[in-house]
């Protein structure tokens, strides 16, 4: 009751027309950054963070959140159509919604990712009004060994991100924990792999390593192969039945990985996408069909990233922990507004909390309500020629890499990152671990020196606590399954290879 | 070039690395946290050592099958090359001319070299997309870009 009336006060506010027009305005420029190539949430909220500084601190906060929600709708349509992900919680998209748009489904992908955003947002703010206090609570009881733990659950992923060389995998994966350990060191403050030079104390950043890694090899491969935008005119953007019954149950599970997931602090998009991704194709009956177009995908990975999202409000909210790079801006701007997120917000500015909740939910419908009849606008914009759109993008990768910490040091290391992202990729190198590494290895480390410090250096700890050594046995059987599930994909590959050279 | 082999030397190069700088912060813990068993050096270590041994593993156990790469040859090389040689001049000269000034002479170089327009359409099209990046991250959204000698 007591819920139910706090989010009635916090609807009455974020349906005044002020609010009301700044979530709009949000959902829109968010999703026109967002469908910008190359530019992913994160750049979208650092270059559109000047807007919202003139707003008092309501309309300021929803502004941004819409603009969050609106730029991941909008790096979903770049991930379909281009195979450019504009963040990383776009790169499983790519993975089937580029080949469905060489299909001629590019429409159906962007239909069937506004369904699964929608149905997992609205779902994930449901959860987030109903259970917040209590999950919070239980968030509260994660320990460092815990979220260690959960860390190398999430670090399994790398197994199936390998393709079809896992030591290749590792391999990438590794140089993503190198790149992650480029900075100040977090128990002494004191520089590490930075050899004297300045530039690199703040360490490598993740937006310059996603927009050289994935943005700019993507241009140069596309100069390569001449390549022209998916120019199909998408006429039907509405899944069939049979779509939407293929899509629902991936729908459903990414939402429950996604939010359960994005529950706890640490565990953002960029990783539940993958897990939600990893799930999908081993539940799948033909698992060699993910790759080339399996509307399950989509549906998983778009529905897990919207409904992390959403859970990611409440360790940003309860705790001040931000689980995501976009998160961490808009924690930047709760403190600009003098507002300090944590157990002691729902006590001081609960009127702050429950009007941006309400306005979750507003913005949800918002962007159901512009994106599925804006669709054929979004994709206007990815129809121009590549002569054109292929130095668009470089200048905006430019741009975007620029804008998140104004340095000019980000844009040297895209840019080198962008030749080695082509190399790499020319030889067949699964970049997808190495991202993953670099986000989980800081937070693999602070927990992992956390629990050693409360062990007095003994990795006993890891298995003396219940949770832990749950976690740690589901890593172990979800490698063993991975791995067992790698093999079998590929002899069934062989198999069918053999009996159609039989046939031919 | 064996790939294998590139790979294994530079995993072991880059393991070597990491063991060296974790020996560093080692000692740099002990001297600044008397007592303390684990600290910036744990993961180096780790890292290092894992560097190494899957280094060791290509070099002398793996069996990679060999890849065929073609690189591209022609026009498509002579665009990449520029290109790339365009971002890296980009990011040269925007400190010194400013970010609206090089997005002009940059886009235009591009717009001729990815596009294959002619100077005078390039040059038309740099115009308008640098007016519009001005406009809209300059003016509209206070950005603060590299402004240059010129100021700009």
């Amino acid at each position: 009751m007591d819920v139910l009336s706090h989010l009635a006060g916090g609807f009455a506010a974020a349906l005044s027309p002020v609010n009301l027009t700044m979530a709009l305005l949000g959902s829109l420029l968010g999703t026109l950054v967002g469908v910008l190539p190359g530019l992913g949430p994160t750049a979208a909220i650092a270059i559109l963070f000047p807007l919202t500084a003139v707003l008092p601190p309501v309309p300021a906060i929803i502004m941004l959140a819409a603009i969050y929600y609106g730029a991941m709708y909008g790096g979903s349509t770049t991930a379909i159509l281009l195979n450019i992900p504009g963040e990383v919680a776009s790169v499983p998209t790519c993975w089937d919604g580029y080949p469905m748009a060489q299909q001629g489904r590019g429409g159906v992908a962007l239909g069937v990712a506004a369904i699964g955003s929608f149905i997992a947002g609205t779902f994930g703010v449901v959860a987030l009004t109903l259970f917040a206090p209590i999950l919070a609570d239980q968030a509260l009881r994660f320990g460092p060994p815990e979220y260690f733990a959960l860390m190398m659950l999430a670090f399994t992923a790398v197994v199936s991100l390998s393709g079809a060389s896992l030591s290749r995998g590792i391999a990438m994966a590794l140089v993503g924990y190198l790149l992650a350990l480029v900075g100040m060191g977090p128990a002494t403050a004191q520089p590490r792999f930075t050899f004297g030079f300045e530039d690199l104390y703040g360490g490598v950043d993740l937006i310059a390593l996603i927009v050289g890694l994935f943005a700019i090899s993507e241009v140069f491969l596309g100069i390569e192969e001449a390549r022209v935008a998916i120019a199909q005119k998408i006429t039907n953007i509405f899944p069939s039945r049979a779509d939407l019954r293929q899509s629902l149950p991936a729908i459903l599970r990414g939402t429950g990985i996604g939010f359960f997931l994005g529950l706890l602090p640490g565990c953002a998009p960029s990783v539940t996408v993958f897990v939600a991704y990893d799930v999908e194709k081993k539940v799948a009956k033909q698992p060699e069909r993910f790759g080339r177009g399996a509307i399950e995908g989509v549906a998983a990975p778009e529905s897990a990233n919207n409904a992390t999202s959403s859970a990611g409000f409440i360790p940003l909210m309860a705790l001040g922990i931000p689980a995501s790079p976009p998160l961490a801006l808009l924690l930047g701007g709760l403190t600009v507004y003098g507002l300090s997120p944590g157990p002691l917000l729902f006590q001081k500015s609960p009127d702050f909390v429950w009007t941006v909740i309400a306005s979750l939910y507003v913005g949800n419908v918002i962007l159901l309500i512009l994106n599925l009849p804006l669709i054929g606008l979004w994709v206007r914009i990815t129809r121009i020629p590549y002569g054109i759109l292929g130095p668009l993008i470089l200048l905006l990768c430019f741009l975007g890499t620029y804008s998140v910490r104004n340095s000019m040091f980000d844009v040297a290391v895209s840019l080198v990152l962008g030749v080695v992202g082509y190399v790499l990729r020319k030889y067949h190198w699964p970049l997808a671990p190495m991202v993953l590494s670099f986000i989980l290895g800081p937070l693999l480390e602070k927990n992992l020196i956390q629990a050693l410090s409360m062990s007095g250096g003994s990795f006993l700890i890891f298995f003396q606590r219940g949770l832990t050594l749950s976690l740690l046995v589901a890593a172990v059987a979800l490698v063993i399954l991975s791995l067992w599930l790698m093999r079998a994909t590929v002899r069934r590959v062989e198999l069918a290879a053999a009996e159609g050279a039989e046939l031919s | 070039m064996n790939e294998r082999r590139v790979t294994g030397a530079v995993l072991v190069l880059l393991g070597a690395v990491a063991l060296i700088e974790a020996r560093r912060l080692a000692a740099l813990r002990e001297e600044m946290v008397a007592g303390a068993v684990v600290g910036d050096d744990t993961f180096p270590w780790i890292i290092g050592a894992s560097f190494l041994l899957l280094g060791l593993y290509a070099l002398f156990l793996a069996r990679w099958p060999v890849t065929h790469v073609s690189f591209p040859g022609g026009a498509e090389r002579r665009q990449l090359l520029t290109s790339a040689a365009a971002l890296a001049a980009y990011y040269v000269i925007t400190p010194y001319l400013g970010y609206t000034l090089s997005t002009l002479v940059i886009s235009t170089e591009l717009y001729r070299g990815m596009g294959g327009y002619r100077w005078s359409v390039a040059l038309l099209i740099g115009c308008v997309t640098t007016g519009a990046l001005y406009l809209m991250f300059r003016v509209w959204l206070l950005e603060p870009l590299p402004t240059g000698w010129i100021g700009i």
